[in-house]
């Protein structure tokens, strides 16, 4: 029986090599995300452990939590207070501490001296650090330590991405005035030239301490034990002299903390990836699922002769399964392979976004090798089993019957009820997510629209057939390739269902997330339309916040009437991380409509707070109602509500006043600043006299409402972008299938070709033909994709809705565009298969076997 | 009358299609097969022949050479005044298509396309459309009027052998190829379509040149042509089964 398995494995070498394609690309995905994610982890650890290697015990400000992997993006928030210089010398005497160095860091950022704009800020920080000539943290690559208030550092990242050398001068922005500085020297990490795509601009601790607004404050002493004194002892002993605003914590423990931190930043990351890898896998499965059911129908005889001779049904099915074990298991080591690749692939782009990894190897850990080879194992038995019961169902009869058998799958009406049961427990659990409210709604909405997925494709092929009829309708016309091309997309509707469901899969998510792009890019320009009454809005290139001297270097513009800043930070509420945006309550009415449902902004000037509807609602807090916050640095305060708002784009769900902002944070940095121009102020001089104003920050943008829009718009865009290219993925292995199913085809009907060709088919009207089914095919993938695609961005919408999604935005051009664009990758998909049914050899096609 | 085949005269002129000095070696060096050794043959327009010989006598190939369908290693074909030796593949395709109609044993029809369809298929194909009173005319006398609505899975072997054999007529070509046309129908099918092709050569002066290896099937033709080992050995005018057995016989021995 294995012998049978093997000779039939070794048969289909190249039928199977497509098959084992799907696999090998969705593994990859999973192992490329799991090396990638694995390689970041350690090369940090490596970084947090070298930067704290000369360290034993660090004195830090209390905190009331440790700050989240997510808070807000930009600048060098560490969500902790600074702590007085005069504690250095408290340290340094605590006995057994051989030698104590104080640390600041903060906000600053890179002025291009070759463009003149600001550097960095997209995703990683821009930051500014004292440097200490005693840690071995920070390795000198060229020139001198710098030193004095006219001398900085720039990690080798930043020098090498912008071509900084020691000597130029460069404009450096803080969150006071900007100033220039000689660049001294160049520095590395260790083995990196930067930390995770962070800029840093390094100064002498004196000099850091005044351009970082940390005059006499330390954002952390470390500590160096004597020999003999153990780390927890020298922590309890510096621990027992501090005040109660500071802390003493091993380096162990702050090592646990940030890797704790990286850990979480990173499982983001690696959920999103791995989300996209199982899409792909999925995909395949339908992939395999198809080219098993094709490749046991061409064996039908050989099956049914297995049987006659006495194999039982078990021992049948058992062949084919084992047969897809092994092209499992071989897809998913080749897959594991080309996961590396990928990843290294993947790294590439993270290091053309400044984000860098040093060039030492990649980490594959036995967990990679082991959840590869079992995933992807697994998927291809499991979607394999279904052709391999129907195999072993033959009667040992048809193996002397004449003709092609016929192998068949469960009559239609059944098809139809199962095919029905399973599309409504897909659709139950995606309502169940959608509008549950459960803990593990996205779970839900992804294992429910998975069975959708399946479901649909189960009653596809009772359309299958009277859809390529109507597809393939106009091209009747083109006269007998044309027609053929539809007759055999219809004639094995099963097979052409099959092969559309996985392209369905990747398009419907496609459009399902275009929609939700769309629908959010109305959703709020919907929203800024009503509540954005500012002429000019100002923010920096790429939302990272920026000095509060730019809104009063704005000020000063006799042009404006009024200037209202945003700033914006994470808090904790009941156990959980929220954002609050402070605002101006003297101005923000000037420039933004605040919906209030009760209460009003001048709340806020009593230093009340103002929250949404949903926050009030799902909490049980009217007016008057008093909650506690957590502040990182400032931890646990009470505020009373002031005020209850209704939807809103400019502040989240919390919003408190300016001046409490500044009693509770350290950082003061703002998110945007809107600007009225006085009465009468025409809107371009308005925008030169701002713009003039802002000159000496150019990582500022003075944008009108529109640009402001466009630019929200953009970044939806970007991030629809992103999503859609990971996708593309599964689109691709897709496509794969259609190869290998007209491969399939065109062997099965080598006879009829040899014939048509022998009637005076010429080779060009052949592969037309096949060119044709391929199309009918991709379309009508395609098209059920984007019906599904259009419910669920329908659905998410809907469930939605009360979290600013009030607009539902279906872009037609778009989705069009995406049936188009199928077409045509259908006519590439049969670009192969075309080729080999042309230049079959006519007498073999029309001899007999 | 017989002669020996050898000295049989390629150059005919009027013949519908001829072979001249035609020759086929399959595979190379030591493995070389002579399936068609210098054979030179006409085949005269308006007529029926049979080409008959025992199993690997190149009989087949013979007729693949002659119908452009194979390419000879030495030697001209010609269909008409044609010589496919010069063509081109797409020229060849082209020449099949327009001047060429076929009966093969099996796999004749395409299984998506309706009897009718099938029987216009060369004409699709080529973009033409069928001359209405020829096509009736052509389904009448293969009696499947009722049929043609039907695909190939529904109509029976003979059915589906007749449907192969209008094909062949309805784009009037200049010859009509059919190899062992009846191999694959019981007797009473086969002696329906021999009689079909039979009338087609006697009512409508069409050519035909079929390769079998059935006495009686060649019983039907004016004239058969004997193969051995890829040479002609005999020919045979007006034959009868009875004749045909006997010199097979001879083959033989």
């Amino acid at each position: 029986m294995w012998r049978a398995t093997w000779k039939s494995l070794l048969a289909k070498k190249l039928r199977l090599a497509l098959t084992t394609f799907a696999i090998v690309l969705g593994v990859g995905f999973m192992a490329g995300t799991y090396v990638l994610t694995d390689t970041m982890n350690v090369v940090f650890e490596d970084i947090f452990t070298t930067s704290l290697s000369d360290t034993d015990v660090l004195v830090r400000a209390e905190s009331a939590f440790a700050p989240t992997a997510a808070g807000p993006g930009g600048g060098g928030t560490e969500g902790r207070d600074p702590i007085p210089e005069s504690l250095l010398e408290t340290v340094a005497a605590v006995d057994g501490v051989e030698r104590a160095w104080g640390d600041v860091s903060g906000y600053a950022q890179f002025v291009d001296p070759a463009t003149g704009d600001a550097i960095g800020g997209v995703g990683p920080p821009t930051f500014g650090t004292s440097y200490d000539p005693a840690s071995g943290f920070l390795e000198l690559r060229d020139g001198e330590p710098p030193q004095g208030v006219d001398e900085v550092a720039v990690d080798a990242g930043t020098a090498e991405r912008y071509g900084l050398e020691v000597g130029q001068r460069i404009q450096i922005l803080f969150e006071g005035p900007s100033r220039e500085f000689t660049i001294a020297g160049i520095y590395g990490f260790g083995d990196s030239d930067n930390i995770a795509g962070a800029t840093a601009a390094i100064f002498d601790l004196e000099t850091a301490q005044e351009v970082l607004g940390k005059q006499g404050a330390l954002d952390a002493i470390n500590a160096k034990a004597v020999t003999g004194v153990s780390p927890t002892e020298l922590r309890a002993r510096i621990d027992a002299v501090l005040p109660d605003i500071a802390e003493a914590v091993t380096a162990t423990t702050v090592a646990a903390e940030l890797t704790d931190l990286l850990t979480e930043a990173l499982g983001f990351f690696r959920t999103a990836l791995l989300v996209f890898a199982f899409v792909a896998l999925f995909v395949a499965s339908f992939i395999i699922f198809n080219t098993f059911s094709i490749i046991t129908a061409q064996r039908t005889r050989e099956l049914a002769l297995l049987r006659a001779i006495g194999a039982t049904q078990r021992q049948v099915t058992a062949s084919v399964l084992g047969e897809a074990a092994i092209v499992g298991l071989v897809a998913s080591a080749i897959g594991l392979g080309v996961g590396i690749l990928i990843a290294l692939g993947l790294k590439s782009i993270l290091s053309a976004f400044g984000v860098d990894l040093p060039a030492a190897g990649l980490t594959i850990v036995p967990r990679t090798v082991v959840v590869s080879i079992v995933v992807g194992t697994i998927v291809t038995v499991v979607a394999s089993f279904v052709p391999a019961r129907r195999a072993a169902r033959v009667p040992p009869v048809e193996a002397l019957r004449e003709g092609q058998p016929v192998l068949t799958g469960a009559p239609l009406h059944r098809r139809l009820v199962w095919g029905l049961v399973v599309t409504l427990l897909g659709l139950g659990a995606l309502a169940f997510g959608l509008f549950g409210e459960s803990e593990v709604a996205g779970q839900a909405i992804g294992l429910g629209a998975a069975v959708t997925f399946l479901g649909i494709a189960m009653l596809s092929p009772l359309v299958a057939r009277p859809v390529a009829r109507l597809l393939g309708a106009p091209l009747t016309r083109l006269g007998v390739p044309g027609r053929l091309g539809r007759e055999n997309a219809m004639r094995n509707p099963r097979r052409t269902a099959a092969t559309a469901s996985a392209l369905m899969i990747g398009l419907g998510l496609v459009a399902m997330v275009t929609i939700l792009a769309a629908s959010l890019k109305g959703s709020l320009d919907a929203a800024l339309e009503e509540t954005l009454r500012a002429d000019l809005t100002l923010t920096t290139s790429t939302f990272s916040p920026f000095s509060p001297q730019v809104a009063d270097a704005v000020r000063a513009v006799p042009e404006v009437e009024a200037v209202s800043e945003f700033r914006q930070n994470g808090f904790r509420f009941n156990g959980s991380t929220a954002f609050i945006t402070a605002v101006d309550p003297g101005t923000i009415e000037q420039v933004a409509t605040l919906d209030m449902e009760e209460g009003t902004v001048g709340a806020l000037s009593q230093g009340s707070i103002l929250v949404h509807r949903d926050v009030a609602e799902d909490n049980g807090l009217a007016i008057g109602s008093t909650v506690e916050l957590a502040f990182p640095a400032t931890g646990e305060r009470d505020f009373v509500v002031g005020g209850i708002f209704g939807e809103n784009r400019l502040v989240g769900d919390w919003v408190l006043s300016i001046s409490a902002y500044e009693q509770l944070y350290t950082e003061q940095l703002d998110f945007y600043v809107l600007v009225k121009g006085a009465e009468g102020m025409a809107p371009a001089e308005l925008e030169r006299a701002v713009s003039q104003a802002v000159e000496s920050y150019p990582n500022i943008e003075v944008q009108d409402q529109a640009a402001f829009r466009e630019q929200q718009a953009g970044f939806i865009d970007q991030l629809l972008g992103l999503v859609t290219a990971l996708l593309l993925f599964a689109v691709i292995i897709a496509l794969f299938g259609i190869v290998n199913t007209l491969g399939l085809s065109i062997f099965e009907r080598t006879h009829e070709i040899g014939l048509l060709r022998a009637v005076g088919m010429t080779r060009g009207q052949v592969r037309g033909m096949i060119r044709w089914e391929s199309v009918i095919i991709a379309i009508y993938g395609a098209l059920l994709g984007i019906a599904i695609g259009i419910f669920f961005g329908y659905a998410l919408q809907q469930a939605l809705a009360s979290e600013g999604l009030t607009e539902l935005t279906i872009p037609g051009v778009q989705l069009a565009i995406y049936l188009v664009l199928a077409g045509i990758a259908g006519v590439l998909a049969a670009v192969f298969p075309a080729r080999r049914a042309a230049r079959l050899n006519v007498l073999e096609a029309i001899s007999y076997e | 009358m017989t002669t020996t085949g050898t000295d049989v005269a390629g150059g005919a002129v009027g013949a519908a299609a001829r072979a001249v000095e035609l020759t086929k070696v399959f595979g190379e060096g030591d493995a070389a097969v002579r399936a068609l050794d210098g054979i030179s043959v006409a085949f005269e327009g308006g007529r029926f022949t049979a080409i008959m010989g025992p199993s690997g006598s190149g009989k087949s190939t013979l007729l693949h050479c002659m119908a452009g369908l194979d390419s000879p290693t030495d030697g001209r074909v010609f269909i008409g005044d044609v010589d496919l030796t010069s063509l081109s593949e797409r020229q060849l395709t082209l020449l099949r298509r327009e001047k060429v109609g076929f009966v093969f044993q099996t796999f004749n029809l395409v299984t998506t396309l309706t009897a009718a369809e099938n029987i216009t298929l060369p004409l699709d194909i080529a973009g033409d459309k069928p001359d209405p009173g020829w096509f009736d005319q052509v389904v009448d006398s293969v009696r499947l009027r009722d049929r043609l609505k039907h695909r190939p899975s529904e109509l029976s072997g003979g059915q589906q052998q007749r449907v192969a054999g209008a094909r062949a007529l309805v784009s009037r070509p200049e010859i009509v190829f059919a190899d062992e046309p009846t191999g694959n129908l019981d007797s009473r099918s086969g002696a329906e379509l021999l009689g079909f092709l039979r009338s087609a050569v006697d009512d409508h002066g069409q050519t035909i040149v079929m390769v079998t290896h059935d006495a009686r099937a060649a019983s039907y033709a004016d004239r058969v042509v004997f193969l051995d080992d890829g040479r002609i050995v005999d020919e045979m005018i007006e034959p009868t089964t009875e004749r045909v057995l006997d010199e097979l016989k001879k083959l033989e021995t």
